[in-house]
């Protein structure tokens, strides 16, 4: 193993595999069959997800006076896990498109995880809005229908319309970018399954995939075609979510560095999702060679950058409340810091900016379960992000006879509890039913930092000549 | 497509008439499809039947309007009430009623809810058993006969009565008995007022205060714009004296002197906290340095006395001096004040009495000690509740179950209906005639505005009927009328039109009775004894709440939900601590705290539990208590509101709202006395949720929070009357300039609605809010929800406690949708739910909203409100008060003011059929209606004569958060008060 490595690069993926080797790893799982624990997995998060939608069946009969929201706070968890869950989606775009057009051969291993969860949590973000709504079942409203209600029409001008479209083209442009990326997988999968259910439903998925040098030639120009529309959204999805807040006149909404200070965040928070769930699969699937820690120290490394962008917004916001000359700005700044709220302040600066700092440690980021538990409190940290700019602002604006405060009911936990369940019954089927890392892609980097790559592959294709089909994911 | 295709055949078919076969069958597609469709629905038959003959006076969609008078309290004010379809919806003050000048108090806002009560008394009851009037008729004159017979005593026991018909009805009814007496008694008694012109003046009268007169007023412990004999005149009158108009600005000089921040005391130019311990005292120093029998004064605590008696002195004839205490030594003291200052017959008018309180509590203790005696045959209780509202209630309750006749008149069965054999309920005063002669020489009318919906009959039919000769209220008020009312004017010589004019004014001016007036009697003076102090102890005020008076309206939920003006909580009683007094407690706002001691004539101690709020303004050693809650049948409000899991019910821990704080009252020297010393406080260790509106209570932001000179917001603009005098714009900041780049938004061709709210006149006693809720169609949503920040009050007047140049003040500033030119919220509403309006008005469309809230968040002065549940009434028969012009609105909607949209486009329609345009001051807001101040002006900013177009152009105008660049259409007005040294702050806005 060791007489393999370059000296100049470290190979992307350990364990000296071969191509068949990399099929049969990332299949394994779905080859073994449902474990105990993702059994018990699914048992916990469809638990939590029946917990979410109990309570918001039960706000939908009752009303939205269910949840601890007033007149002076009309938006805090719900906007919260809504901007929350959009954040954690953004980590998948951003590898997949940038990090694919930077040519970060490094990505391929966790890209297909982390589109995957983008997706999923697009799908926890959208629910939010809706069931946001003081009448959810009129939601349609908002998207621009041609109707016969007279001269009705949506307010363009409304950062909730640009809303509904930045998030309902990224979920549509993540989705196609997803499955494009599955197909060759799925076409592997297809060719490897045993049975006529799954031999059927992987061949209509794999679009009747050949494997031939024509097929791939489009199929990496649709790709790349792909991540170029998808590069921009990763910006723009955030930036127009920031706007919900930055063409507001609400002091600690109404801010211009928003748009970069909110991608970053999401880049943040994102990644500190990806590494949780990551970390977790690796672990539980047997997956290390291939996510290496080679793979955590990267990410670790993007935390340690987009966090200390996050840092520099933090501080830049504090800087102009008091540069501005804008009592209620300076107000709305002294009071995050020691207000009523002020712990929910310092969670969020404890979580996301003290802790990014530890990873600037070579023997912490390769320190798995350091990095795990960092990577969680990044992820509560960037919650109170979102908590403290939505709610905390609301709580205190102008009018001093008009503030108040805002505790989250049963009914609103529940439902935060129950958009996690959600996205984890969601990623454990994915994790049972689709292969949980880019195959074809993963082996396109097999070479990479090794010395010998050229001669072993060599070798194998002469000993295995049909296997050397499987590397581009079969016959047809 | 297919409907423009058939539309544009159906245009041009004057060649060919007939459809085509495509159209035909389309269309029969169209019509089986809607039968079967209709066949299918199980549609319940809604009985919507038109009118065969339409009665002459209801037209179906206009309103048609009757005067009246109200009777929520004693005071009498004139109103107006709206009647549509046959049924009133609203009630509004009469302008031209000379006591009241068209304002009206949120007591007489709410009463048209009262009406629609489905727990009023449905007929007589006889032992608790619903009965009918024959049967009753006939065992009460049984019994009568009894009485006339034995030689027991009978007793009349009522509230004040102003009715001239009733009291002549009933001075015929007692004297047919060897021993019959009309005793009066107010829950909220003035008896001591009455006592000590007895004394000094050698007439048992209240004078009727003019305080339109006065340019120095001191007010010791009197709420006269709240609560205190006739709020809405008085305010009224108040508010004349301080237009701030004329070079020098008019403004009088008013001192309060309290034990507990009042209304009043909130908006006085010099205010001072004393105990009642201290009262006599400092009457008596005052006193002394008036007479000039002493240069300063003694206690080195009274030194502002100095310079009051010196205002006081300046002022002789035009100032005056109220008392709000009932005790007899302080009211005899107030009296001699007033007549060294010579301010009888200037400000205090004794030749046309009021006759608002007749209450006499002497005459109140010799009934109970005859009850006691079993002195008394028969008991007849009207407007009162001696079981609720006395102290020892309960011992009273049960002597009136062992008395052989007690007819009471309630209208359901109360604490002390309970203990009455017979109830004879009477009509609501919105469907009785009635008269009404509050201040002498001001006889009001009160004609039906709806037959009564119960099977009542009103106290002076009972009384004929009682008298052998039944007649109607109508025909014994015409009766009574032609006697005693017709003779004292010569403006009509006719007794029909001076009866029609007077039913069509709601008030006849007559010449008052004659009174007989004796010398100034200064005696009684002398003998005034102080009262003890305790030590170490603290002295327990009871006093009424703006909202609930006495508790005779506790069952009205509008008013149960009207947040206090100082405290602003609603739906509850509270013991009201200063902080000081609090922290040696060591109890917070909210913990409940045992109020005990012992009185004499009690067997055990009295012991009274109710939660803390902490107060500025109160004197430390003074503990204050609301009267008027904890009253029987207020349970009914227990699941009032939204209910859902974590919903918490509107009542307190008794099951009731509040708690009664009759038993604390005492009788001392004669006069039922509403404060005691020797109270002990302890706390209990628990916990009451309070459900107050405002989480935060001062202009300034907290001290930890702000940045120097910032800390105080500039959105209530103050000054001196010394600095307004020489600057008509102090107080206010730089005036904001519009920067803006953009080409105006809105075009406003034809009228441009505004409204101006000025701040220094008004006092916060929330009628607007009331008003405006039964305007439009406002629901009551429980005390949970607002604890939780929600009710739907459209108008917020939002209290600020302010500290300006050492003295605190009160700000009451009334918040309603701004209309912003750019409006905030219009921009973000993804589905056009909110939109401007051509004529200036930010207008909410409820069937388009999907309630994404996202409006009420981005709108700087937080006045949105959101329907959080459906909020239905807690009374179904209450859905009678909807307005039928307001849409009544569902779950998930957000809704605010529309500057009562639907008054205005009643008069452009009303102004378009006459080819008119509106004229200035047509349209009249709710709350505009019922300020009792007039500090709301409503009008059209594009006319540049419109009175609310002059309040603009006033240089103490001024707006909220201009510098958003809002552009509201709504403005405020400089709070000054008449104080002399300059305010060292500016605020700046």
């Amino acid at each position: 193993m060791v007489d393999g490595i370059s000296i100049l690069r470290s190979p992307l993926i350990l364990g000296n595999k071969s191509a068949s080797q990399v099929t049969d790893d990332v299949c394994a799982p779905l080859d073994r069959g449902p474990g105990m624990t993702w059994w018990f997995a699914l048992a916990v998060s469809l638990s939590m997800f029946t917990l979410g939608v109990i309570a918001v069946t039960y706000q939908l009969a009752t009303g939205i006076g269910t949840w601890g929201l007033n007149s002076t706070v009309g938006w805090a968890f719900d906007i919260t896990n809504f901007v929350f869950w959009i954040g954690i989606g953004h980590a998948g775009t951003l590898i997949s498109a940038i990090l694919f057009l930077f040519r970060q051969r490094w990505r391929t291993s966790v890209n297909r995880s982390a589109e995957a969860m983008t997706i999923f949590a697009v799908i926890c973000a959208g629910l939010f809005p809706i069931i946001h709504m003081g009448r959810p079942w009129l939601a349609f409203w908002v998207i621009p229908y041609p109707n016969f209600r007279g001269p009705l029409w949506i307010n363009f001008r409304s950062p909730l319309v640009w809303d509904m479209f930045a998030i309902g083209t990224y979920f549509t442009i993540s989705l196609v970018f997803w499955y494009v990326g599955l197909i060759p997988d799925l076409a592997t999968l297809r060719d490897r399954a045993v049975s006529k259910v799954k031999k059927t439903l992987f061949g209509f998925f794999s679009f009747g995939w050949d494997g031939s040098t024509r097929t791939w030639q489009r199929y990496e120009t649709v790709y790349l075609l792909l991540a170029g529309l998808a590069t921009p959204l990763v910006v723009s999805v955030h930036t127009i979510v920031s706007w919900d807040f930055a063409t507001s006149v609400i002091p600690g909404w109404h801010s211009t560095i928003f748009p970069p200070y909110f991608v970053a965040g999401a880049v943040f928070s994102g990644f500190a999702m990806v590494l949780t769930l990551m970390i977790i699969a690796r672990a539980v699937l047997h997956f290390e060679e291939y996510i290496t820690l080679h793979h955590i120290e990267s990410m670790s490394k993007i935390i340690i950058a987009t966090g200390g962008i996050v840092a520099m917004a933090y501080m830049t916001e504090l800087f102009v409340s008091f540069y501005s000359g804008n009592e209620y700005e300076r107000f709305a700044f002294i009071n995050r810091m020691l207000g009523p709220y002020a712990w929910a302040y310092w969670i969020m600066v404890g979580c996301n900016v003290v802790t990014p700092q530890f990873l600037w440690f070579r023997k912490i980021r390769r320190n798995v379960a350091l990095v795990f538990i960092l990577s969680i409190f990044i992820n509560v940290g960037m919650w109170f992000e979102r908590f403290v700019i939505i709610t905390i602002s609301l709580t205190r604006d102008y009018l001093p006879a008009s503030w108040d405060n805002y505790a989250p009911t049963l009914i609103e936990l529940a439902t935060l509890v129950g958009s996690f369940g959600l996205f984890f019954t969601l990623f454990l089927i994915f994790a049972r039913f689709l292969p949980m890392i880019a195959i074809g892609e993963v082996k396109a980097v097999l070479s990479y930092g090794r010395k010998e790559s050229h001669g072993k592959a060599r070798e194998e294709e002469g000993r295995k000549v049909g296997e050397y089909e499987g590397l581009h994911g079969g016959t047809s | 497509m297919n409907g423009h295709h058939t539309h544009d055949t159906m245009e041009h078919d004057n060649e060919t008439s007939r459809l085509d076969r495509r159209d035909f069958l389309k269309l029969a597609g169209f019509t089986f499809a809607g039968v079967a469709l209709t066949g299918c629905e199980q549609a319940r038959v809604e009985k919507a039947i038109p009118y065969l003959i339409k009665p002459e006076e209801i037209t179906p969609g206009k309103a048609s309007w009757y005067a009246s008078t109200c009777a929520g309290c004693n005071a009498g004010c004139g109103i107006l009430v709206k009647n549509r379809d046959g049924r009133p919806i609203k009630i509004e003050g009469n302008p031209d009623h000379p006591i009241s000048r068209g304002g009206l108090c949120a007591i007489g806002q709410a009463q048209v809810l009262g009406l629609y009560d489905s727990q009023r008394l449905q007929g007589p009851q006889i032992n608790g058993a619903t009965s009918d009037w024959p049967t009753l008729d006939r065992t009460i004159h049984a019994r009568l006969r009894e009485v006339r017979a034995g030689n027991k005593s009978v007793r009349f026991l009522s509230g004040t009565m102003t009715s001239p018909t009733t009291l002549a009805l009933l001075k015929r009814f007692l004297s047919s008995f060897k021993d019959g007496k009309h005793v009066v008694y107010d829950p909220i008694s003035r008896s001591a007022i009455l006592e000590a012109h007895a004394r000094t003046h050698g007439i048992r009268a209240l004078p009727h205060y003019r305080f339109d007169r006065a340019e120095v007023i001191v007010g010791l412990e009197a709420d006269f714009l709240g609560t205190w004999i006739s709020p809405v005149e008085f305010t009224a009158a108040y508010g004349s004296g301080r237009t701030l108009e004329g070079n020098p600005p008019k403004c009088s000089y008013h001192v309060q002197i309290e034990s507990r921040l009042s209304l009043t005391g909130g908006r006085s130019d010099k205010r001072y906290a004393i105990s009642p311990s201290e009262r006599v005292p400092l009457l008596e120093a005052l006193l002394a340095l008036l007479e000039g029998k002493s240069q300063s004064a003694k206690l080195p605590h009274f030194s502002f006395l100095n310079d009051l008696a010196g205002r006081l002195n300046s002022a002789r004839g035009t100032s005056l001096v109220v008392c709000g205490s009932n005790d007899v030594a302080s009211q005899i003291l107030t009296n001699a004040i007033n007549e060294l200052l010579g301010n009888y017959g200037k400000t205090l008018d004794m030749q046309s009495p009021s006759y608002q309180h007749q209450s006499n509590d002497n005459a109140l203790q010799t009934l109970l000690t005859e009850i006691r005696g079993g002195k008394v045959g028969a008991l007849f209780v009207h407007g009162v509740n001696p079981v609720y509202d006395l102290p020892k209630g309960r011992e009273i309750g049960e002597l009136l179950s062992r008395l052989p006749l007690v007819v009471s008149f309630a209208e359901r069965v109360d604490e002390t209906a309970q203990h009455a054999g017979f109830v004879c309920p009477e009509p609501h005063p919105l469907s009785s005639w009635r008269d009404t002669e509050a201040v002498a020489g001001v006889v009001s009318m009160t004609q039906p505005a709806l037959a009564p919906l119960e099977n009542t009959r009103s106290l002076m039919e009972s009384l004929s009927e009682w008298l052998g000769n039944r007649a109607s209220a109508h025909e014994l008020m015409q009766q009574e009328w032609r006697k005693s009312v017709f003779p004292r004017q010569s403006a009509e010589k006719d007794l029909a039109a001076f009866w029609n004019r007077s039913v069509h004014d709601g008030f006849a001016a007559v010449a008052p009775r004659p009174h007989r007036t004796e010398k100034y009697d200064s005696r009684p003076v002398q003998n005034v004894a102080s009262p003890e102090t305790g030590a170490d102890s603290f002295e327990l005020v009871l006093y009424p709440k703006v909202s609930m008076g006495d508790g005779r309206h506790a069952h009205n939920a509008w008013l149960q939900e009207v947040p206090d003006p100082i405290t602003k909580i609603t739906w509850d009683n509270y013991a009201i601590l200063s902080e000081a007094a609090a922290k040696k407690l060591g109890v917070l706002s909210g913990d409940i705290v045992r109020l005990s001691f012992t009185d004499p004539t009690a067997a055990s101690g009295i012991e009274l539990e109710l939660p803390t709020w902490i107060q500025p303004g109160q004197k430390d050693s003074v503990v204050a208590v609301a009267l008027g809650y904890g009253r029987k049948g207020t349970d009914r409000f227990a699941n009032i509101g939204p209910r859902w899991f974590e919903g918490k019910p509107s009542v307190g821990p008794g099951g009731l709202v509040g708690v009664n704080a009759a038993p604390a009252l005492q009788f001392l020297n004669g006069q039922l006395l509403y404060e005691r010393g020797g109270v002990r406080i302890e706390r209990t260790g628990r916990h009451q949720t309070l459900a107050c509106t405002q989480t935060y209570h001062s202009i300034d932001t907290p001290p930890l929070l702000a940045q120097g000179s910032e800390s105080r917001r500039p959105y209530v603009q103050y000054a001196t009357l010394a600095a307004y005098a020489e600057d008509r714009a102090a107080g206010g900041g730089p005036k904001h300039e519009s920067r803006s780049m953009w080409p105006e938004q809105h075009e406003y061709k034809g009228a441009h609605w505004g409204m101006m709210v000025d701040l220094n006149a008004c006092t916060g006693c929330a009628a607007c809010v009331v008003s405006c809720q039964a305007e439009n169609n406002i629901p009551v949503v429980g005390k949970d929800e607002v604890h939780r920040n929600r009710e739907l009050h459209w108008i917020r007047i939002d209290r600020y406690f302010v500290e300006n140049d050492g003295e605190l003040d009160v700000a009451h500033q009334p918040m309603m949708c701004q209309h912003c030119a750019n409006a905030p919220c219009e921009t973000v509403c993804p589905v056009l739910a909110t939109v401007h309006s051509e004529e200036g008005l930010n207008q909410q469309v409820y069937n388009r909203c999907v309630g994404t809230r996202y409006c009420a968040n981005n709108c700087p002065y937080k006045i949105r409100r959101f329907n959080w549940f459906d909020y239905l009434h807690e009374d179904a028969k209450q859905n009678m008060v909807l307005n039928p012009d307001v849409t009544v609105r569902s779950r998930g909607v957000m809704e605010k003011c529309s500057l009562c949209v639907q008054r205005i486009q009643e008069q452009k329609i009303e102004a378009k059929k006459n080819g008119k345009k509106v004229a200035d001051g047509a349209i009249k807001t709710a709350c505009q209606q019922s300020c009792p101040a007039q500090a709301i002006v409503f009008g059209d900013m594009n006319d540049a004569d419109s009175f609310v177009s002059k309040r603009i152009a006033d240089a103490r105008r001024f707006n909220l958060l201009a510098d958003l660049e809002t552009r509201p259409s709504v403005g405020y007005m400089t709070m000054v008060r008449n104080r002399t040294n300059k305010s060292d702050e500016t605020p700046h806005g």
